[in-house]
């Protein structure tokens, strides 16, 4: 295909046929076909759970794919393991520097060789001052910023002389100086015959230092060649759904909720928080706002914020026009205001309880003073099963035995009994089936018939799109964007998420 | 107050031989009699168990794991050695399978924490039951007693008057598993595991069989503790060697090697465990009861260990601020060349 240097006999240097990975039912990577050559800057790129990292950590031997293989200058190899893949010569550098901090940064870069450390000191000396870096070498690694953790991440690969060299999502934690420098580094390693995998959510990046580019959508390489033929409007091309139509118009009619008669029920004001910055957003009743905007983006920071779950830097929450500025959960899940969590194991479910202890649990106060009052948390349970259609053998089920669908509507249902006026909804239908994915929705959609104000936070642009009244999109911790009514499109929506959205349209 | 804490942070084992010295002077103040050489010379041959378990522990430790076994290791390994000896085997005979079975332990200890993934405080307090029952199993509840005068002199062997054999031995030891860990090519692998397995694994270090081998050098060092433990007693009770994990692992927190894996040396192992055997004859010279020694040893591990706990938390809050603060600016800068509206 279309590399820039590829002259149509070369080896690749590193060549991946009919590589597919599943989880469970889950269907990550289908056959996935990809030669890479001697100094090509690849940009990777795609949307959340598109397969990136999956396909990047079958390379490093932390996964194993299910079927196809993998060569190496022409030769298939083995990658069983993360040492196998090292010798190999592919290196990955992870989006989370994963250095060991109580140790020094030259510790860091020459453990594991085998060879002895005054012959990877010296190699080591030469190496830097051949990159020109600027690195103490005696310094603990848990002392240097983000930017020069990777860095030294980078000397690790390149001390041991890999070919491949696997960035993901390098800049998402530097700063504009620290990015130039690391756009030097990749063109130097361009040029001197080293491969790179570049994955990134940046689309403006890839034009400035990717030679090639390879998209990908629910694990399959939707678009690829070199980075000439390519422009941005294309890249988000690529990432759009196929069965998606562009002029798709809504089923549902936008509330077009009229700011100055009614007051909102949450309002944020130029608020702060560690990572996002001076946010500021309305939210009426049966309104369901959308905030789109790509992982990393600040949506979840800013949501646990406003949930009192972190520190607030600047700036004020108003519900119904009360001040809840870092006021504890427990006070505001009172005052009327609930977030969904993204990660149900981890915050949302108490698994090895039965449906009814979760959905009662946020409000057992509201039952009695000192003993709870079973028939009437019985009877809401069943309320909630019947409603959200929660398919149990009864409400004594254990929650760990439910679906991924209906645990989430178990999740729904305790945010729900506790009456609020505000839900914020953190990507409610990650990981859950069709069926359960409708009901969902329906459920989002009665809150808004009931006059909640609903906050929804999705990666999932269609949904978004879907449901909300009206989108607000983030972008590297800051609002970009919003839109209402017919602006509200899969296109608009994914261009603003990604940097790049260009129509002029009035910025709230 | 951030350089205070990073300065205990990076300086522990100072830290645990200041601790040590202010102990002793403080100690000489009340009863001067407590500085004398005999005295301290006392208390440094009194560590020599304490030494080698912690030694052993605080490679578990510095993994990021945890051994509550060795007490009872010593204790059988005691039994065994102490019972070949008397019934006429020789001195290396009794050894070798003292620590043979010492390994062993180990073994059994890293099988279970790493392929069958059990937690290690529940699969090491398991193996401790499993051991101190076999102890009552192998000697039939009874002391192992009559040993041979000359087993038990050898703890009375001393080197230019004053040096005790067993101690020399020990600080060999410790020098030699103190240059193995920081020079040795593979001895920064329990460090590095300790310290974030993740980024461990993704550069290619055995972290498998790297845990497997501390779990195993702690069985060996346990088992080396119960031979000099046999020697120097002159007879082993069934319960020997009970409630010397608590103190080992004390010794291995006092002496700087977090609990979380990954910092500390056991030159600071060696000094924790230093006051740690010296508590129940300081105590003594205070005029307190050494009842009070249990006690002590328990809250001076819940003090050292919440305190670190703090601290660790501390930074790792830190980083993360720091990480979404670096995100923020280039956002503002992104923002200011695209002419965006920010605010």
């Amino acid at each position: 295909m279309g590399s820039s240097n590829n002259d149509g006999n070369q080896i690749p240097a590193i060549s991946i046929k009919g590589i597919s990975k599943s989880f469970a039912s889950n269907v990550v990577l289908r056959e996935i076909n990809l030669d890479v050559f001697e100094g090509d800057v690849v940009a990777l790129i795609g949307g959340n759970g598109a397969g990136k990292s999956t396909l990047m950590k079958i390379l490093m031997g932390i996964y194993q794919p299910d079927g196809g293989e993998i060569s190496i200058s022409g030769k298939r190899v083995n990658l069983s393991t993360p040492s196998a893949a090292l010798a190999n010569g592919i290196y990955l550098v992870p989006q989370e520097p994963m250095l060991f901090p109580n140790m020094t940064v030259e510790e860091n870069i020459v453990l594991g060789f085998k060879e002895k450390r005054s012959e990877l000191h010296v190699r080591l000396e030469a190496l830097i001052e051949n990159l020109g870096w600027d690195l103490k070498l005696d310094r603990k690694a848990e002392s240097l910023s983000i930017a020069e953790q990777q860095l030294v991440e980078i000397l690790r690969g390149l001390l041991r002389n890999s070919k491949i060299l696997i960035l993901d999502e390098p800049t998402s934690a530097l700063t504009f100086n620290e990015i130039e420098s690391l756009f030097r580094i990749i063109t130097d390693l361009h040029s001197n015959g080293i491969s790179i995998f570049y994955i990134t959510h940046r689309l403006t990046e890839v034009f400035d230092i990717a030679t090639r580019v390879v998209i990908l959508r629910d694990g399959q390489i939707t678009m690829e060649g070199s980075v000439s033929q390519f422009n941005q409007e294309m890249l988000i091309q690529g990432l759009l759904p196929t069965n998606y139509e562009r002029a798709a118009k809504k089923e549902k009619v936008c509330k077009n909720i009229d700011g100055s008669a009614i007051m909102p029920l949450l309002e944020v004001k130029n608020f702060s928080g560690y990572g996002f910055t001076s946010i500021n957003l309305k939210v009426y009743p049966g309104e369901i706002l959308g905030l789109a905007g790509v992982v990393g983006a600040g949506r979840t920071e800013f949501a646990v914020t406003v949930f009192g779950k972190d520190v607030v830097k600047n700036g004020n929450v108003l519900l119904c026009g009360e001040d809840i500025t870092g006021k504890k959960c427990s006070t505001i899940i009172e005052k009327g205001l609930i977030y969904v969590p993204e990660d149900r194991h981890l915050n949302g479910i108490y698994s090895i309880s039965d449906v009814e202890a979760n959905v009662t649990s946020g409000i057992l106060g509201n039952f009695n003073k000192f003993f709870v009052d079973r028939k009437k948390a019985n009877a809401l349970t069943d309320d909630y099963i019947k409603d959200f259609r929660i398919k149990v053998t009864g409400r004594d089920q254990l929650t760990a035995s439910l679906s991924g669908g209906n645990q989430q509507k178990v999740v729904l249902a305790k945010a729900l009994a506790t009456n609020p006026k505000v839900v914020i909804l953190d990507e409610p239908t990650r990981g859950i089936d069709a069926g359960a994915r409708g009901d969902v929705y329906r459920i989002i959609n009665e809150l808004r018939e009931q006059g909640v104000a609903v906050v929804l936070i999705s990666s999932d642009i269609e949904e978004v799109v879907e449901l909300s009244d009206r989108v607000a999109t983030m972008y590297q911790g800051r609002i970009n964007h919003t839109f209402r009514g017919e602006s509200i499109t899969v296109d608009n929506l994914m261009s603003a998420s990604f940097g790049v959205y260009k129509e002029e349209v009035p910025h709230e | 107050m951030n350089r205070i804490v990073r300065a205990i942070t990076q300086t522990r084992e100072l830290f645990t031989v200041a601790f040590l010295i202010i102990l002793f002077l403080g100690t000489g103040i009340v009863n001067p009699s407590f500085l004398a050489p005999d005295n301290i010379l006392l208390c440094l041959n009194g560590s020599v168990i304490y030494i080698l378990l912690a030694i052993g522990v605080s490679f578990v430790i510095t993994t990021g794991d945890i051994d509550v076994s060795v007490g009872a290791t010593l204790g059988l390994t005691a039994a065994v050695c102490a019972t070949m000896i008397r019934d006429g085997s020789s001195l290396i005979m009794a050894s070798i399978t003292a620590l043979t079975i010492g390994a062993l332990i180990g073994l059994v200890n890293g099988l279970g924490v790493t392929k069958l993934r059990i937690p290690a405080i529940i699969m090491t307090l398991g193996v401790n039951g499993l051991v101190r029952g076999s102890i009552y199993v192998y000697t039939e509840g009874k002391w192992v007693e009559n040993l041979p005068a000359v087993f038990k002199s050898y703890g009375q062997i001393t080197l230019a008057g004053f040096v005790n054999l067993f101690l020399l031995i020990t600080v060999l030891i410790v020098i030699g598993v103190y240059l193995y860990l920081n020079k040795g090519k593979k001895g920064k692998y329990f460090a590095a595991i300790g310290d974030n397995m993740g980024g461990a694994t993704l550069i290619g270090i055995p972290v498998d069989k790297t845990r497997i081998l501390a779990f195993v050098l702690c069985g060996v060092f346990a088992a080396l503790a119960g031979i000099i433990f046999a020697s120097k007693i002159g007879f082993v009770t069934p319960t020997a060697g009970n409630g010397y994990e608590m103190k080992a692992i004390a010794a291995c927190v006092l002496g700087g090697v977090s609990l979380t894996g990954g910092v500390g040396s056991v030159i600071g192992a060696m000094f924790g465990a230093i006051i740690m055997s010296s508590i129940s004859r300081i105590l003594v010279f205070l005029q307190f009861s050494s009842n009070w020694d249990d006690t002590i040893t328990g809250i001076l591990l819940i003090i050292i260990v919440v305190a670190d706990a703090l601290i660790q938390k501390h930074f790792k809050e830190k980083a993360r601020r720091e990480r979404l603060a670096a995100r923020d600016l280039k956002a503002l800068r992104a923002f200011e060349e695209m002419g965006g509206d920010a605010e």
